[in-house]
C-alpha cells in the first residue's frame, strides 16, 4: 500500500491519463514525460539542485514501494536515468503502477513544502488544459 | 524647466501598512533600491510584501533567487503571510532560480539571463535575492570594476524596461561607505533590530531615498502574520490637518474641581495629574469619562497597569459604569500590555481608536504603566516620546488626561519623574499631608494654560460617592511639603488652624 494519501495518488493518475491521453504516452514514458515537465517548472523555481533533491528523495521513497524503481537513478541535471529499464522487466500493469507512485511521491514532497494550493498552481501550469480540481486533495486523508 | 514640464514621478504603494508615509507618498515608480540589514531582520518579507501588493497579470513581479534561502522554503515561510495571494503564485509572482548561474558563470551571464527574463516578463517590480551572493561572487573575481560594470548595466537595463527594482542584500552599516551598490541605488531600506532582554524592537530607516521627501529617523516595525507594519514617526498624521481647539470647557465630572480649574478643562487641552499611589488619580480619570459619556462624548481609557475588568469593577464601586457605555460603543477599553511596544505604536492603536470612536476624551493611565510597557530600548528616550505623543493626540483634537505616579517626598513639591510638566496645558496636583495624626489629601491647581484658575490647595476626601472637595485649607504654612505647620503671624505669634488642637502646632 502505499504511503502516498489517496488524494495525490488520484492526482498522479490524473496527470498520467491528461499524458495518455494528449501525448499518447503511456506506462514509463508518461511518468517520465510528467516527472520532465515538473523537473523544466520546478529548476526555475528551485534550482536544478533544488529539483534535484526533491526528485532523489521521491525516488527513494518510491523505492521502498516498488523495488524494480531500484534501477532508476536521477542524474546530474534532475532528469531520470534507467526508467525505460522498468519497462523491458516487467508487465505493463507494473510498469505503469511503478510510474504512478514515483510521480505521487514527487507531487507529495511538494505539498509538504509548497502545500495544496502552490502544487496544484504548478501542476497546472504544467497541463493547463488539464482538469483538476483540488477539492480531493485537500479533503481526502490518508488511509 | 518651468514647474509644469517638470516629469511627474509616479509613486506604487509598498502595501505595509505605514511605510507610504515614511517614503513620502509610496516608491518612486522605476526606481532602483536595495533592502538591506541583519539576518532575521525581514527583508525578504517586505520585499514579498511590496511585490503581492503591485504584481498583476499584465506587470508581474520576478523574484529571482541566488544562492540564499531555498526557494522551496522560503515559499513555504512566506505563504504564511496574510498578504501572499497564492493565486498570484507563478502568474503574477513568478520565482526564478539564479544560483546555478552564479555557481556556473560569470555575471556577464547573471545579467544575461536577468534581462532575458524582464525583456520576456515585462515586470512591474523586479527583486533579486540576496543580491550580496552576486556581489561576493564578484569581489572573489577581484574585479571591483566589473562589479560597478555589473550595478550599472543591471540598473539601466531594469530601469529602461520600467520596472521597480529590489535588492537584498545583508550589509552592515560599515559598508555603505565607497560601496558601489549603494551609489547606484536610488533607495536605501535599511531594516534592523535590537534585542533586549526578552524584547525585540525592529527599526526602519530610509537611508536614501532620490526624487522624494522620505521621513527621517528611525521608524519602528512589528511582522505579524499580516506581515510588516510600520509606525511612521508622524503617527499618520502628516496629511492631516490640526483639529482646531474648540473654546468649550469640559467638565472633570467633580464641579468643585471645575470650578478650581476656572470652570472646566478647556477643550483639547492636555491635564497632567500628578499625584502618588492612592491619592486618586484613576478616579478622577474614570469621572472624566463617565461625565464626558453622560455629556454624549465617546471616551477612550488607555490603561497598562489593571485590566479593563478590574477597571471597570473599580469604578463600579464608586458607582461609575464602564460597562454598559461600552457595549454601547461610547467607550472603550485599551489594555496595553505587551512590554515590547514602542510608543508610535502604542500611539497609533490610541489614534486608531480615537478615530474609530469619535472620541472627545482621553485618559491615559498611567504613564509610569505605560513606560513600563515599553521595550528597553524604547525607555530611554521616554520624554522625547511623550513630547511627540502629546502632540500627536492633541493634534485630533481629543482632551487629554494623563496620570502620573510621583514619588513623594515630604520636603519637596515634584510633579512628575520625566520632567515632562512642560508638555502639558494643565497640571493638577494631589498629595498626601499629614496634618494632626492623620493622612490627609490635598489638591491644587498648578497650571492652566490659557486660562486663570484657583490658587488655593483644598483638601478633599474620596468616600462611595466619589470626591468631596472641602474648603481652602488655611492656617497652616509648608502644605506643600507635605507637612504643615501652623502659620506665625510678623509677631511670631503662631495660629493655629480653627479645626486643630494647639497640642498639634
Amino acid at each position: 500500500m502505499s504511503t502516498t494519501s489517496p488524494a495525490t495518488q488520484g492526482l498522479a493518475r490524473r496527470l498520467l491519463a491528461f499524458e495518455a491521453a494528449h501525448d499518447n504516452a503511456t506506462g514509463v514514458d508518461g511518468a517520465a514525460r510528467v516527472i520532465e515537465e515538473l523537473r523544466l517548472q520546478l529548476i526555475k523555481l528551485a534550482g536544478i539542485e533544488g529539483f534535484r533533491a526533491l526528485l532523489s528523495r521521491a525516488l527513494t521513497l518510491a523505492k521502498a514501494e516498488v523495488p524494480s524503481l531500484n534501477m532508476v537513478q536521477v542524474s546530474a541535471d534532475g532528469s531520470l536515468e534507467g526508467f525505460e529499464g522498468i519497462e523491458q522487466s516487467q508487465e505493463a500493469a507494473a510498469t505503469e503502477h511503478a510510474g504512478e507512485i514515483l510521480v505521487a511521491h514527487l507531487l507529495e514532497l511538494l505539498v509538504t513544502f509548497l502545500g495544496e494550493p502552490l502544487t496544484l498552481r504548478l501542476v497546472r501550469d504544467k497541463s493547463p488544459d488539464a482538469s483538476m480540481d483540488g477539492s480531493d486533495v485537500r479533503t481526502e486523508e490518508k488511509p | 524647466m518651468s514647474v509644469q514640464n517638470r516629469v511627474s514621478i509616479q509613486t506604487l504603494p509598498t502595501g505595509v501598512p505605514g511605510l507610504d508615509e515614511i517614503l513620502g507618498g509610496g516608491l518612486p515608480e522605476f526606481s532602483f533600491n536595495i533592502i538591506a540589514g541583519a539576518p532575521g531582520g525581514g527583508k525578504t518579507t517586505l520585499a514579498h510584501q511590496i511585490m503581492f501588493a503591485n504584481a498583476t497579470p499584465e506587470r508581474p513581479a520576478l523574484y529571482f533567487t541566488v544562492l540564499g534561502e531555498p526557494a522551496i522554503k522560503m515559499l513555504r515561510y512566506q505563504q504564511q503571510f496574510q498578504f501572499f495571494d497564492q493565486t498570484k503564485f507563478n502568474t503574477s509572482v513568478r520565482f526564478i532560480n539564479l544560483s546555478q548561474v552564479v555557481l556556473d558563470h560569470d555575471l556577464e551571464a547573471v545579467l544575461e539571463e536577468i534581462v532575458k527574463e524582464v525583456e520576456a516578463a515585462s515586470p512591474g517590480i523586479v527583486v533579486v535575492d540576496s543580491f550580496r551572493t552576486v556581489v561576493r561572487k564578484a569581489q572573489s573575481a577581484g574585479s571591483d570594476v566589473e562589479l560597478q560594470g555589473f550595478i550599472q548595466r543591471l540598473a539601466l537595463n531594469l530601469t529602461s524596461w520600467q520596472a521597480t527594482t529590489f535588492l537584498i542584500g545583508e550589509y552592515d552599516e560599515g559598508e555603505v561607505r565607497d560601496n558601489p551598490v549603494f551609489t547606484v541605488a536610488d533607495g536605501l531600506f535599511w531594516l534592523s533590530q535590537q534585542i533586549d532582554r526578552n524584547s525585540i524592537v525592529r527599526k526602519l530607516h530610509i537611508k536614501k531615498s532620490r526624487g522624494q521627501a522620505s521621513v527621517p529617523g528611525l521608524h519602528t516595525f512589528r511582522i505579524t502574520e499580516a506581515g510588516l507594519q510600520t509606525f511612521p514617526r508622524t503617527l499618520g498624521l502628516n496629511d492631516q490637518e490640526e483639529k482646531p481647539r474648540g473654546h468649550r470647557r469640559l467638565s472633570s465630572g467633580v464641579p468643585e474641581l471645575d470650578e478650581m480649574m476656572g470652570g472646566g478643562i478647556p477643550e483639547g487641552d492636555s491635564l497632567l495629574v500628578a499625584g502618588s499611589s492612592g491619592t486618586g488619580k484613576s478616579l478622577l480619570g474614570t469621572k472624566f469619562i463617565v461625565e464626558g459619556i453622560r455629556q454624549g462624548e465617546p471616551g477612550i481609557v488607555a490603561m497598562f497597569e489593571e485590566r479593563p475588568g478590574e477597571y471597570a469593577e473599580r469604578a463600579a464601586s464608586f458607582g461609575l459604569d464602564l460597562v454598559t457605555p461600552q457595549k454601547e460603543g461610547k467607550l472603550r477599553l485599551l489594555y496595553i500590555r505587551p512590554l515590547d511596544l514602542s510608543v508610535d505604536e502604542t500611539v497609533r492603536e490610541i489614534i486608531d481608536t480615537v478615530k474609530e470612536l469619535g472620541a472627545k476624551r482621553l485618559v491615559i493611565d498611567s504613564l509610569a504603566g505605560f513606560e513600563m510597557a515599553l521595550a528597553p530600548g524604547f525607555r530611554t528616550d521616554f520624554r522625547e516620546s511623550l513630547y511627540r505623543m502629546i502632540g500627536a493626540l492633541t493634534r485630533t483634537g481629543v482632551t487629554i488626561l494623563s496620570t502620573v505616579e510621583v514619588q513623594e517626598t515630604f520636603t519637596g513639591f515634584t510633579l512628575s519623574a520625566y520632567a515632562i510638566s512642560f508638555l502639558s496645558d494643565d497640571i493638577l496636583r494631589l498629595r498626601f499631608i499629614s496634618i494632626n495624626g492623620q493622612l490627609r489629601k490635598m489638591m491644587v491647581v498648578i497650571k492652566m494654560r490659557r486660562s486663570t484658575h484657583s490658587i488655593d490647595m483644598r483638601e478633599y476626601e474620596i468616600t462611595s460617592e466619589g470626591f468631596v472637595i472641602r474648603d481652602r485649607l488655611t492656617g497652616y504654612r509648608g502644605l506643600t511639603t507635605g507637612v504643615p505647620g501652623p502659620w506665625s503671624d510678623e509677631r511670631g505669634d503662631t495660629h493655629a488652624p480653627k479645626d486643630e488642637p494647639e497640642s498639634n502646632q
